[in-house]
């Protein structure tokens, strides 16, 4: 990740942090909205240390969330390397390639993150239902923002504009 | 673009790493940190092995000393074998004596009376010299008879202390008066300076063979009668008026162990104290 998506990447934390509160839909604090980060660096494979950057998004992940700082980096950078091999073998980059990785990417860090929990003797608050809800809707999330890359919002939005101006 | 692989070792010791930091920050129910426990869970073991290679270093030490004390108290033991096996051979050797002066004396009746046993400390048969030793200090006369369990050994030609010398039957300058058992055929048996004995002036008619036995006379007023000295071993005739008359000492010289000296006997008293 370059120095420029650091803003992003916390917006995104503290939009994540906001989806857990109270008030909020308890599903969607089952999203794992960073995801989609690891997910578009591995898809765009425009960052080459990016498994190193998704340790550090999971220490982010770690200080914001969890209880103890370390299996977050652990998870997510299990999920950056898984991540990385995938997208060495799938060619396909549309919508349904975002919801594919997302979904891998979001069901290995929660089970490398309780793997690392294990030792620790903490509490796994793993369940299946956590774990398939938290999958599926992160999926959905990464092949929506994927959907949104392939219309290319940004784009349409400058040729209207330039059609609107003429 | 390309798209380096990244360095699984360091990848790992990085979730290591993480994996600590994380075991830092949960307590145990002591309020310790996990990482302490892991630690000393893994130290334990070395810490544990470490011990026991040091209890194994000490005890091959341990045992290597021991093994020196061992080899050293095993040469000490062989030295005392051996040792303890020449004092047997020596208590043996006694024994053996012992039971050759008490045949001795049971064999001597007649002269055992005031005489003294004595014990072969040297002897030389080329020289037809011998010396004794008494348990005591004992002066015995010049000419004191010796004998032995096989017969007639010598006599005493000095004498100190305890320490006796004997000139032997088989020297060259010594002889004795002797008979054959029946009293029939007399003679004189001399040494010859080696360990063969010659019997002389035994008159050319006596009726003496191979394998009689001499005894002593007492007609050379040194020897007490009736001792045996030797036995004939050659007969032969020739042009002078005596038999030429081989013989052999009945006393094997050689082994004596113990010799009987005869201190008080006389040729005077016949065999009582002087």
């Amino acid at each position: 990740m370059r120095l420029k998506l650091v803003l992003p990447v916390v917006l995104t934390l503290l939009v994540q942090r906001t989806l857990g509160m109270p008030g909020v839909p308890p599903w969607t604090a089952e999203i794992l909205l960073p995801v989609v980060w690891i997910v578009a660096a591995a898809l765009l494979q425009k960052e080459r240390n990016w498994p190193y950057e998704a340790l550090l998004l999971g220490l982010a992940w770690d200080v914001m969330f969890e209880p103890v700082i370390g299996p977050g980096g652990i998870a997510w950078s299990a999920a950056g390397l898984a991540l990385y091999a995938l997208a060495g073998v799938v060619a396909d980059r549309s919508p349904k390639a975002w919801a594919g990785f997302g979904l891998v990417g979001a069901a290995m860090i929660i089970l490398v993150h309780s793997a690392a929990l294990v030792p620790l003797g903490l509490p796994l608050s793993l369940s299946l239902g956590h774990w398939l809800r938290s999958v599926v809707f992160t999926a959905g999330w990464c092949g929506l923002v994927g959907a949104v890359l392939v219309l290319d919002l940004p784009g349409q939005w400058q040729n209207y504009r330039a059609r609107k101006l003429r | 673009m390309t798209v380096s692989r990244p360095p699984a070792l360091l990848t790992i010791l990085l979730w290591i790493i993480l994996e600590a930091i994380a075991a830092w920050q949960v307590r145990t129910p002591e309020g310790a940190p996990l990482l302490v426990t892991w630690v000393r869970a893994i130290v334990r073991p070395v810490a544990w092995s470490a011990q026991q290679i040091g209890h194994l270093t000490k005890d091959i030490a341990l045992g290597t000393t021991n093994l020196e004390k061992v080899i050293v108290d095993n040469r000490s033991l062989r030295l005392e074998v051996e040792r303890l096996t020449a004092r047997n051979l020596i208590l043996e050797e006694d024994l053996a004596a012992l039971r050759d002066a008490t045949s001795l004396l049971e064999g001597s009746l007649g002269y055992s009376d005031g005489a003294v046993i004595a014990r072969c400390t040297f002897r030389d048969l080329a020289a037809g010299s011998m010396e004794v030793r008494t348990a005591s200090v004992v002066y015995l006369p010049r000419d004191t008879p010796a004998i032995t369990g096989g017969g007639l050994v010598g006599r005493v030609v000095r004498s100190e202390g305890t320490r006796h010398w004997l000139q032997l039957i088989t020297h060259g300058a010594a002889a004795a008066a002797v008979q054959t058992s029946d009293g029939r055929v007399r003679g004189l048996v001399v040494g010859t300076g080696d360990d063969t004995l010659a019997v002389a002036y035994v008159p050319r008619q006596a009726m003496l063979e191979k394998g009689a036995v001499l005894l002593t006379s007492g007609g050379d007023g040194i020897f007490p009668p009736g001792i045996t000295a030797a036995t004939v071993v050659r007969v032969r005739e020739t042009n002078d008026p005596f038999l030429e008359i081989g013989a052999a000492p009945t006393a094997d010289l050689r082994s004596t162990r113990i010799v009987l000296l005869l201190p008080l006997w006389s040729a005077n008293g016949g065999g009582e104290r002087e």
